[in-house]
């Protein structure tokens, strides 16, 4: 029987078990560390395979196209260039893809019978095949046999080459730093701008109108980056079937970032619909009360209320998306995990290279999942 | 404000009115996505009807359902198949038949014509391609199994309904432990390294699912726990998987478990890939629970607490039921997901799966260099979106059962 | 006492039930214990534990099975037939392996591999001998923790382009598209080469299945098409536009000498794999096949052919102590036949010259050492 006002016997008091619980659990995941990191050694030196990273400073024998790497340049650098890919695709598709997924899953609920099944077809159709196929397809399907062969490209207005071999796009040389401070200087203008007239919206009333405020002087400091840059623009020309100048949108990385958000879209047009039709049917009847029209409705009613039941989920696809993107290997497009793979088929030790690609994408992973549980703190339900 | 006269309402003038040109913008959107969807689906009709070349999928169809299982145990895999089309029956017949004794069923008109119509209406994605697929076949075994099959699913599910709500604790346990039954009995004739085709796929999916559940629940309670070190840990582990490529995880499972272990022990490719499958999935799906979790007012835990329900009572009878309904639509996401998922353990681990296989036809003798990746493709892509999409039907129903969106 | 809970209780059963069938997985175990003797039925000598310890011979003998690293998309080398069964020649060479070993050509489990984990599928012991046209280098030797064995298929790196592409040698597609089946050494010779020749390199795509090179060629997305000669002629013969609208251009990269493959630290292993392939060349030079093995078996006067074959000559059987049984060349012979009828059932239907891939005495470079 306890004691009244004493403390528990040690075997039954709960600070003291919790203490002993959680020395238990830290031994045993040391334990299991230990043993997997000793197996690892004791396999390589039997087979007299390094363990270390000097394969980082071995030449990589490969090229990478649309990029200056050139294959004596070591596989360091081959890394660093396959991320930059697979920042490129990731970013560009998690932008994409929240767009059409929040317009598809608006249109989910559309009083349009067209457009509602329309959105319904694409994302029942899209959302239950398997990524690898709409990649494959993408590429042959639409990338190669869609576009014409390069000896025989569109020229639209004599200012792009549109063939099977990419897109080619009149793009700027490079001036300097100029243009990069005109983009700066343009930022800051437009931030400052727009909270000059929240400012002054929130004093005085008047309509805060920030795009016909801050558009001049954005324009004005691009302008005047790109003066005195000295920037100029490059056209691109065809001879034969050889594109040279401006840059080029290759037919792989269209088809994995059309892949990408294809896919992508469709879960979170899924989930967007599901996060609208849990907010209270009542919300969406008191804002029709107040006369608000269908699309106040939903921009300031329904939609604020059901992101926040969304972003959790929302955030699992766009690390689906970063982490599908190395799925690019298949069609050749050179992103952080085809690098990889190719280094250690040209003899980089696996186990030092693999474990390098993963922490690369954990560390990835862990801003992208930091920046969007800080929205979603932000924006969870603050209870008592 | 008046509504049109009912006669106005039910021509098929009046629907297209409502439907499709309700006011200016809307009518120019519906002729813009009439144009568009029009030339999609004409496109479509006449790659399937007209220009397709679908001798490789009936060449192939062995291949691509169970890869290279051997001929002379083929009937194992019919017999597997009725056996799980049984037990389903059952779980469903004994489950209807608690749902309509707690009142909780809408009432349907007795009789064997509503109850065919309400299960095609229910199933038509998968009965269409059965029946494609058998269609497609030149031996009578895959009719066969197929009517069997049906037959065992019907008769199941009536003997369900009629049993004593006694034996549905039996049954229930004798459902869960059904599959690995199952399993042993086909991996005693072969190997599960030498499945392939589609059993492949869907083996490798059921097992991750099953597995992977208790492991993500654990792991989404303990990144909630009070305790630090298990919350740590917990939340440690989940981040490292769930920003861990599941591609590049396959990729290394070929390695890693070659080193990670001493020589002797190393799994099979098959076992590898499921192990991979599940740490994967139980990652996110700790993170999907958690959301759960997050979703559900405290109020419930406090008053759990407050009737002097235990810690794990409360977890598990009051927090966590409420927790996972609310996010269903997400865990199912996440489960199809993985099936399709099992696709890449082909591409990295090379196991004969149904997407590899589909490349590896088109590269046989008589069928090299003809392009018809499309038609291996369409095929594959149509197998896998009727499952997928026959889960996804399936949970949105379990949805509105559960009455997720309305309390 | 609180009753069992039915949740506990399944998934106990669930988990005892899966470790049990983990169990059955068939030919995965690879023990690599250092055995004392082995004694299979199948050897005479008395068997002795390569140095490292690392005992593959043994294990095979005890597995009954040969675990054969190989492909199933390039027809010619290694793909399926429609009942799925691997054809080519590397898969024939697999078979021969295991009529040399354990007597039964069929004994071989083939494990399809991809390009990017061929060599981590033999460090890690999942397969035993790695046949899988893989060239032969200095890096793979010293890195992968690999044994290359003697080449099988001398080959070398080509070029392929269409025909009416006004392309005439590999420097006109300078700052072109290339485009390579498989990455690794082809894309890097592709690139060398450029460098060699001081043109600007192409733009080189690589794609592991082979389907996809086909059809970004087909629809004119690369100029040129690299790879091993070998391969590139079996892919022209399949084209489906007609072998005549490639062409393959003159002149090799590389010397792609593809080899046979096993596992460092055990030499005992190596010299079987390499013998048993050796066999196939050796029966060439004697002139037998699988049709007169048996006649010359039992009609030959030639000490030599005798030896080779397992019979007696003067009343002893020559037994050189490789672990392998006397009569394993006849087993390889009369179930796979010699080098010549693996090239003619597998190469030849491609078009392919024998070439390099000749005897020494008909001007080639395949060249047995004496079996004595």
């Amino acid at each position: 029987m306890a004691r009244p006002g004493g403390r528990p016997p040690l075997w039954r008091d709960v600070r003291v078990l919790r203490v002993a619980f959680q020395l238990m659990v830290l031994a045993a995941a040391g334990g299991v560390l230990a043993y997997l990191v000793g197996n690892v050694r004791e396999n390589s030196e039997r087979l007299g395979i390094p363990t270390g990273f000097g394969f980082l400073d071995n030449p990589a024998q490969f090229p990478i196209p649309d990029s200056g790497f050139r294959q004596t340049q070591p596989v360091r650098d081959a890394i660093w260039h396959g991320l930059l890919n697979t920042l490129r695709v990731s970013l560009l598709g998690i932008v994409a893809a929240t767009l059409l997924g929040i317009a598809v899953g608006v249109a989910r609920l559309s009083g349009n019978w067209l457009v509602r099944n329309a959105a319904r077809v694409y994302v029942e159709g899209l959302r239950n095949i398997p990524l690898l196929l709409l990649i494959v397809f993408a590429y042959i399907g639409v990338a190669l046999t869609s576009f014409p062969r390069v000896d025989r490209a569109w020229e639209p207005f004599g200012l792009a080459v549109v063939s099977n071999r990419g897109v080619v796009l009149p793009w700027y040389d490079d001036g300097g730093p100029w243009l990069l401070a005109g983009v700066v200087v343009a930022a800051v203008a437009a931030w400052g701008i727009a909270r000059w007239r929240r400012a002054v919206n929130d004093r005085t009333g008047r309509p805060e109108h920030t795009l016909r405020w801050a558009a001049p002087a954005v324009v004005a400091a691009l302008a005047a980056g790109w003066l005195l840059s000295g920037a100029s623009v490059t056209v691109p020309e065809l001879e034969g079937r050889i594109v040279t100048g401006g840059t080029r949108i290759s037919p792989e990385f269209f088809a994995i970032l059309a892949a990408l958000v294809l896919y992508t879209a469709s879960h979170i047009a899924e989930i967007v619909r599901g996060s609208i039709q849990a907010v209270p049917l009542g919300q969406s009847e008191a804002a029709e009360a107040l006369a608000l029209s269908p699309f106040q409705r939903l921009r300031f009613v329904v939609l604020p209320q059901a992101l926040r039941t969304a972003v959790p989920p929302m955030g699992n696809q766009y690390l689906n998306l970063t982490k599908n993107s190395t799925l690019g290997a298949v069609v050749s497009y050179y992103e952080l995990a085809r690098v990889t793979s190719i280094s250690v088929g040209n003899g980089a030790p696996a186990v030092p290279a693999y474990l390098l690609t993963l922490g690369l994408f954990v560390i990835l992973s862990l801003l992208l999942s930091l920046v969007v549980n800080l929205v979603n703190r932000r924006l969870a339900l603050v209870t008592r | 404000m008046s509504s049109p006269p009912i006669a106005a309402r039910q021509s098929p003038l009046g629907w297209a009115r409502r439907n499709l040109f309700r006011s200016r913008w809307d009518a120019a959107v519906t002729v813009v996505a009439a144009v568009l969807v029009g030339y999609a689906v004409v496109r479509a009709v006449r790659f399937v009807f007209v220009t397709g070349r679908w001798e490789i999928v009936r060449v192939n169809l062995k291949l691509l359902m169970v890869g290279r299982f051997p001929d002379q145990h083929l009937l194992r895999v019919s017999v597997a198949v009725v056996v799980a089309a049984g037990v389903g029956g059952l779980v469903a017949g004994c489950l209807h038949r608690r749902q309509a004794d707690a009142g909780r069923l809408v009432w349907r008109p007795p009789g064997a014509v509503w109850a065919i119509r309400a299960f095609v209406a229910r199933s038509w994605p998968l009965l269409l391609v059965t029946l494609l697929v058998l269609s497609l076949t030149s031996t009578p075994g895959p009719w066969v199994t197929a009517g069997a099959a049906l037959a065992a699913l019907v008769v199941a599910r009536l003997l369900g309904t009629r049993l004593p709500k006694q034996l549905h604790a039996v049954i229930f346990v004798g459902a869960a432990l059904a599959p690995f039954l199952l399993v042993w009995y086909l991996a005693d004739a072969v190997g599960w390294d030498g499945w392939g085709g589609l059993m492949l796929n869907v083996f490798i999916a059921v097992t991750s699912i099953v597995l992977c559940f208790p492991l993500g629940v654990l792991a989404a309670l303990g990144r909630r726990s009070s305790m630090p070190v298990v919350r740590g840990l917990s939340t440690v582990t989940i981040e490292l998987v769930r920003g861990a490529p599941l591609f590049v995880l396959l990729l290394m499972a070929n390695v890693a478990l070659g080193f990670f272990v001493p020589p002797d022990q190393a799994p099979g490719r098959v076992a590898r890939a499921i192990v991979v499958f599940t740490i994967f999935t139980a990652a996110y799906l700790a993170e999907i629970v958690r959301g759960g979790l997050q979703s559900l007012p405290p109020g419930q835990e406090e008053a759990a607490k407050a009737l002097g329900l235990s810690p794990v009572r409360v977890t598990f009878l009051v927090v966590l039921p409420q927790a996972l309904r609310n996010v269903i639509p997400a865990q199912v996401g996440q489960f199809i997901s993985l099936f399709k998922d099992t696709t890449l353990a082909g591409a990295a681990m090379t196991l004969f799966e149904l997407l590899q296989v589909g490349q590896s036809v088109t590269a046989q003798g008589p069928f090299a260099g003809q392009a018809l990746l499309p038609e291996a493709f369409a095929f594959v892509g149509l197998l896998f979106w009727t499952g997928a999409y026959t889960m996804s039907r399936e949970s949105q129903r379990l949805e509105r059962r559960l009455g997720v969106g309305q309390r | 006492m609180r009753p069992l809970r039915p949740v506990p209780a399944i998934l106990l059963t669930a988990v005892l039930a899966l470790t049990a069938c983990t169990g059955d997985d068939d030919g995965d175990a690879s023990d690599e214990t250092s055995g004392a003797t082995s004694t299979p039925a199948a050897t005479n000598a008395p068997g002795q534990p390569g140095p490292g310890g690392s005992d593959v011979l043994g294990t095979v003998q005890r597995n009954g099975r040969v675990r054969c690293g190989t492909r199933d998309d390039l027809p010619g080398f290694a793909s399926l037939d429609p009942s799925g069964a691997h054809v080519g020649f590397d898969t024939d060479f697999c078979r021969v392996i295991a009529a040399a070993v354990l007597g039964d050509a069929e004994a071989v489990d083939f494990v399809d591999l991809e390009t990017a984990n061929r060599f981590t599928a033999l460090q890690s012991g999942e397969i035993d001998v790695l046949v899988r046209n893989t060239t032969w280098t200095a890096v793979r030797d010293g890195t992968e923790g690999a044994t290359f064995l003697q080449p099988n298929f001398y080959d070398g790196q080509g070029m392929m382009v269409s025909t009416d592409s006004g392309i005439d040698q590999v420097a006109d597609l300078a700052g072109q598209v290339v485009c390579v089946a498989g990455g690794t050494t082809t894309e890097g010779n592709v690139a060398t080469e450029f460098e060699r020749l001081g043109a600007q390199p192409p733009e080189i795509l690589s794609f592991e299945s082979v389907e996809l090179v086909q059809q970004a060629f087909q629809e004119g997305r690369c100029d040129g098409w690299s790879s091993d000669r070998s391969q590139l002629t079996s892919l022209r013969a399949a084209y489906p536009e007609g072998p005549e609208s490639l062409t393959i251009l003159e002149g090799t990269f590389s010397k792609e000498p593809l080899a046979p493959a096993v596992r460092d630290g055990d030499s005992r292993w190596a010299q079987v794999v390499e013998w048993a392939v050796m066999a196939t060349i050796q029966a060439e030079e004697f002139d037998i096949s699988s049709e007169n093995v048996d006649e010359v078996r039992s009609s030959s006067a030639d000490p030599n052919v005798l030896r080779f074959l397992g019979q007696p000559v003067d009343g002893t059987v020559l037994d050189p102590g490789l672990g392998l049984p006397p009569d394993f060349a006849y087993h390889v012979v009369s179930q796979v036949g010699n080098y010549g009828e693996i090239y003619d059932r597998n190469i030849t239907p491609l078009g392919l010259e024998r070439g390099l891939n000749a005897l020494w005495t008909d001007g080639g470079l395949l060249y047995a050492p004496p079996y004595r």
